[in-house]
């Protein structure tokens, strides 16, 4: 039997990274993956692909829509699907070797094949030809991540009715799409179907889309997906999807009651994600999994009730995003080699790769008034801004919440053009703690897409913006 | 919630008071900072304000004889009233620095809140320099805590309750008079009692160079210093806002001596080799400013002579032993020139002023510092009034202000008012240097080591115990003449020490 100090079961950007820290720190280490490749949902089904697309979508939208003002005559541009989804293909098995020879660079032993606890200190490999292997590890970390989830009143058949994974490969462009979740997967999805020429209706459960971030965020950004001919039916909760054919009806009820009928070629689930343990036997090293399937850790190692038994990413507690997941699986490599590591789970960026991009950090504006903390708000629209103008990019705006006393930044929310790009500023000042007036008072060069953060930070230091 | 109020830590040497006059009776409602009685200690009388708006219930009667931390009396507060440590963070919150004001959490263990107390007028923050007790210890009443050092004094903060520590302020921080020092939990168990407001201790600190991110690790130093099982409070930021930097977070030790948790970072932080970095004690930052403020705002040169110490020293020889037997203190050069000193200084009151705006001060007494190298630096202890003592009485005070310095005992009164310094760099073997003025003082007096020279005397060259002197001294009010004057007149005095008993 094959002896590992760590096993990391699960290839995932927190399983992998995981891996790649445990092999820098010393340690020999196994990582077991279910796929034949490695990258988890983030690579293979999540993030990456659905970047690809949402790029890809971009291009074509801004071609039909806004070369002629940029005085490029070109034929009215076609969509072909197949080849987005191949170059998408592409993208993803790009990076797939770039995984797999990551784990060979850092000596790290890859094991293909589902992994499930044999005991708290053995994993088992079962293999897609029925063969299986057990490895022993001093440290077992668990990164399984999580899947879709589905509810029960929809026959989700992955053909008409389907979820995200679906979605990123898809034959052909939907007439009709309805998007059930208007959080942030139904926004990027939903939008890259729009960008292409579908209807796209969303079906959304709470009174905005995205609604777990800064109100003003969804707002802004149903006003920009709205310009895409897209129908919001906020405060609907579904009660019903049937296919006939190829015909999709939901059916769902507004706040009041009253019933609606939606009619569509396709539908997309995105109503959350669950942790995903499936099959890896938890019971067998003596852990089980809470009523919502996550795997209780300790809040600051990520030790599950079992000594050597690690979990981190979306099957604890927390955001699912790979770069938490990123963290963690440092986090963990670095716990088990005796060191002292900290994740500070509030200043973990949040974004939405709709384009307009949503971004955000801290505290939202309802969090703080929750809260009862006395803040500052300060905001910049995009359409002041220079290279916003330069760019026809000028949908969204910059919002900066300050402390109202120390004027520290508590609260950073960002919707517009690369704003994916721009929270990493707001995360470094506020890691550091700086006032609004400390990032306000720091040089941004000119004309980028940057200022809009400076001048929602002059804005929160005393409603002093310069090009406001 | 109840506020109990103790009696305040008033001054190093006082133990107990003695409760005067209540001016409220029992039951009645009081407001903040509204005078509740009046204390008497030994050496002054003083009023204790209430800490909070409530209802006021006396512990102690007329008369009663408290120690420092007893319990006075129990204010009970009105719904919405805080109590003082309570306060949020309104910066018209002056916290009223005025005696290590203890707040007290209610319930059935309560926690005293150990401040820095207001230890003299232009003191506004010390140092930590060493924990007698460590967090968790049982320590009794009086019992001293730890030193702290200002810029002036080194003083010893004594327990104002029995309790258990827990300390706030590591070795080597700084920390604002009023500040928060530590904190003990009076009785109860011995778990950590529910801090009243944790809020509280920023925002007693709110001094004028306080920040609310001051002492925030970077994520890189806050790691390191869990790994070095520092805690943050413990570090001094050198970051912007007096944030920890990976730098500071590097270089942080442990304050005891703990053996290293991660050696590795040790060994790496020590063989780096080359420079060593130490915070500057508040005594040396002020000696630093001081002096070069001095240098900077007076016009200072410096005049030198040089004495034949024959005289002295035959004198010295003689008498020594007599001397010691009679008064039961060494007879050393000090007194004979501190009075010599003073009979010049009476000559040439210039020397013995000091400059107050456009005003000249001539003081009619000599008041002479004496600048003594203590444990950790310059510390100039005063010879009060020493135009009026006899050479046995400089030589006992010499020695016993002397001693005080080296145990950092030295009270800020007896540091105080000097009107002249002297100083001697001849016990470490200096030939001849210039000194720096002590400011306010115009002049300074510069005594070097004794060398035996060849001289001439009546035409013939002898040996002779030479000392050089020189004298710094303000130009801006004292001219030439008088400086040169008073040097020469000392060479005479110490030439021909009988003039000392003949006034001439």
């Amino acid at each position: 039997m094959q002896e590992f100090d760590v096993i990391v079961i699960g290839s995932g950007p927190g399983g992998y990274v995981s891996a790649i820290r445990s092999a820098q720190l010393g340690f020999k280490v196994a990582i077991v993956e279910k796929y034949a490749v490695m990258g988890g949902t983030c690579l293979n089904v999540g993030c990456i692909p659905s970047k690809a697309l949402l790029d890809s979508s971009e291009h074509y939208h801004n071609a039909v829509h806004s070369f002629q003002e940029h005085g490029i005559e070109i034929a009215k541009p076609k969509v072909n699907l197949d080849q987005m989804i191949k170059r998408k293909a592409g993208v993803v098995s790009n990076l797939n070797a770039g995984i797999a020879y990551l784990m060979k660079k850092n000596k790290i032993t890859s094991f293909h094949g589902l992994g499930s606890f044999d005991s708290a200190k053995t994993v088992k490999i079962t293999k897609e030809d029925g063969s299986s292997e057990v490895i022993s590890g001093k440290n077992i970390v668990i990164a399984t991540g999580s899947k879709p989830t589905i509810l029960p009143f929809i026959p989700v058949d992955k053909e008409r009715i389907i979820t995200s994974t679906e979605a990123l490969k898809m034959k052909e462009i939907p007439k009709h799409l309805i998007v059930i979740g208007a959080g942030v997967i139904g926004a990027e999805l939903g939008s890259v179907y729009a960008r292409l020429g579908s209807k796209v209706s969303f079906v959304e459960f709470a009174d905005s889309m995205i609604p777990t971030m800064d109100k003003t965020m969804g707002k802004e950004l149903q006003k920009s997906i709205a310009k895409l001919g897209a129908d919001f039916y906020l405060s609907h909760k579904v009660t019903s999807a049937a296919v006939k054919g190829k015909e999709v009806t939901v059916k769902a009820q507004d706040a009041a009651g009253k019933e609606v009928e939606i009619k569509g070629d396709y539908c997309l689930v995105c109503i959350g994600r669950r942790p995903y343990t499936d099959g890896l036997n938890l019971a067998a090293a003596g852990l089980t999994a809470d009523e919502r399937g996550r795997i209780a850790v300790d809040e600051h190692t990520l030790q599950t009730s079992v000594p050597g038994i690690y979990a981190i990413g979306d099957v604890v507690r927390g955001a699912m995003l790979a770069h938490k997941a990123e963290e963690e699986g440092t986090l963990v490599a670095e716990v088990i080699a005796g060191q002292k590591p900290h994740i500070n789970y509030n200043l973990i960026p949040g974004v939405v790769y709709t384009w307009p991009e949503v971004a955000s950090v801290g505290k939202t504006e309802q969090e703080l008034k929750a809260a009862g903390i006395a803040y500052k708000e300060g905001s910049f629209p995009f359409k002041a801004l220079g290279r916003a103008i330069a760019s026809m990019d000028v949908d969204g705006l910059a919002k900066v919440l300050a402390d109202a006393t120390t004027d520290e930044i508590l609260g950073v929310h960002i919707i517009g053009a690369r704003a994916a790009d721009m929270i990493a500023e707001a995360v470094v000042a506020m890691e550091y703690r700086a006032s609004a007036e400390d990032v306000a008072r720091m040089s941004h060069a000119h004309p980028t897409y940057t200022e809009a953060l400076k001048e929602a930070c002059l804005a929160a230091t005393s409603k002093r913006a310069i090009h406001a | 919630m109840a506020i109990e109020m103790k009696v305040p830590a008033v001054g190093e040497s006082i133990t107990e008071v003695t409760v005067a006059t209540w001016n409220k009776k029992e039951g009645d409602h009081v407001k903040l900072d509204e005078v509740l009685c009046e204390l008497e200690s030994d050496k002054a009388t003083f009023e204790l304000p209430a800490e909070a708006e409530g209802i006021l219930h006396i512990v102690a009667k007329e008369g009663d004889v408290l120690p420092i931390g007893a319990i006075i009396c129990t204010i009970e507060a009105g719904s919405a009233t805080a109590s003082v440590t309570v306060a949020d963070a309104a910066p018209a919150a002056t916290p009223a620095p005025a005696a290590a004001a203890p707040a007290v959490a209610a319930g059935p263990t309560s926690v005293l809140e150990v401040k820095v107390p207001a230890v003299g007028e232009s003191i506004s923050e010390v140092t930590g320099s060493g924990w007698n007790k460590k967090t968790g210890d049982v320590v009794a009443l009086d019992e001293v805590l730890c030193e702290l050092e200002s810029d002036k004094a080194t003083f010893e903060l004594p327990a104002e309750s029995a309790g258990v520590l827990e300390v706030i302020a590591q070795p080597g921080s700084v920390v604002p008079i009023g500040g928060l020092l530590a904190k003990i939990t009076v009785g109860g168990s011995v778990a950590a009692a529910p801090v009243v407001a944790p809020a509280a201790a920023p925002v007693a600190s709110a001094s004028a160079d306080a920040n609310y991110a001051a002492g925030h690790p970077s994520p890189a130093a806050a790691k390191i210093l869990d790994e070095k099982g520092i805690s943050a409070a413990s570090v001094a930021g050198s970051g912007v806002g007096g944030r920890i930097t990976k730098e500071d977070a590097l270089s942080a030790s442990k304050p005891a001596a703990a053996p290293a948790a991660s050696a590795p970072a040790a060994v790496a932080a020590v063989a780096q080799g080359g420079t060593r970095r130490e915070k500057m004690s508040s005594l040396r930052k002020t000696v630093a400013r001081r002096l070069v403020a001095v240098k900077n705002e007076t016009a200072m040169l410096t005049t030198f002579n040089e004495v034949d110490m024959k005289p002295v020293m035959d004198l010295r020889g003689k008498y020594k032993d007599k001397f010691k037997e009679k008064h039961g203190v060494g007879l050393g050069f000090m007194s004979f020139f501190t009075k010599a000193v003073c009979v010049a200084l009476k000559e040439y009151p210039s020397v013995n002023a000091k400059i107050d705006g456009d005003e000249i001060v001539f003081h009619d007494y000599c008041d002479i510092s004496i600048a003594v190298s203590a444990p950790k630096g310059l510390v100039v202890p005063v010879i009060r009034s020493a135009e009026n003592l006899s050479l046995a009485g400089i030589e006992s005070e010499v020695v016993r202000l002397a001693g005080k310095a080296r145990e950092n005992k030295l009270t800020l009164d007896e540091m105080s008012g000097g009107t002249f310094t002297i100083t001697n760099g001849g016990v470490f073997g200096s030939m001849l240097s210039t000194p720096i003025i002590n400011a306010p003082q115009v002049a300074i007096l510069g005594m070097h080591n004794i060398v035996e020279r060849a001289v001439v005397v009546d035409g013939q060259i002898v040996v002779r115990p030479i000392m050089y002197l020189a004298l710094s001294y303000d130009h801006r009010i004292i001219d030439g003449r008088e400086s040169v004057s008073f040097l020469v007149r000392l060479k005479q005095l110490l030439e021909d020490p009988a003039r000392l008993l003949l006034d001439i």
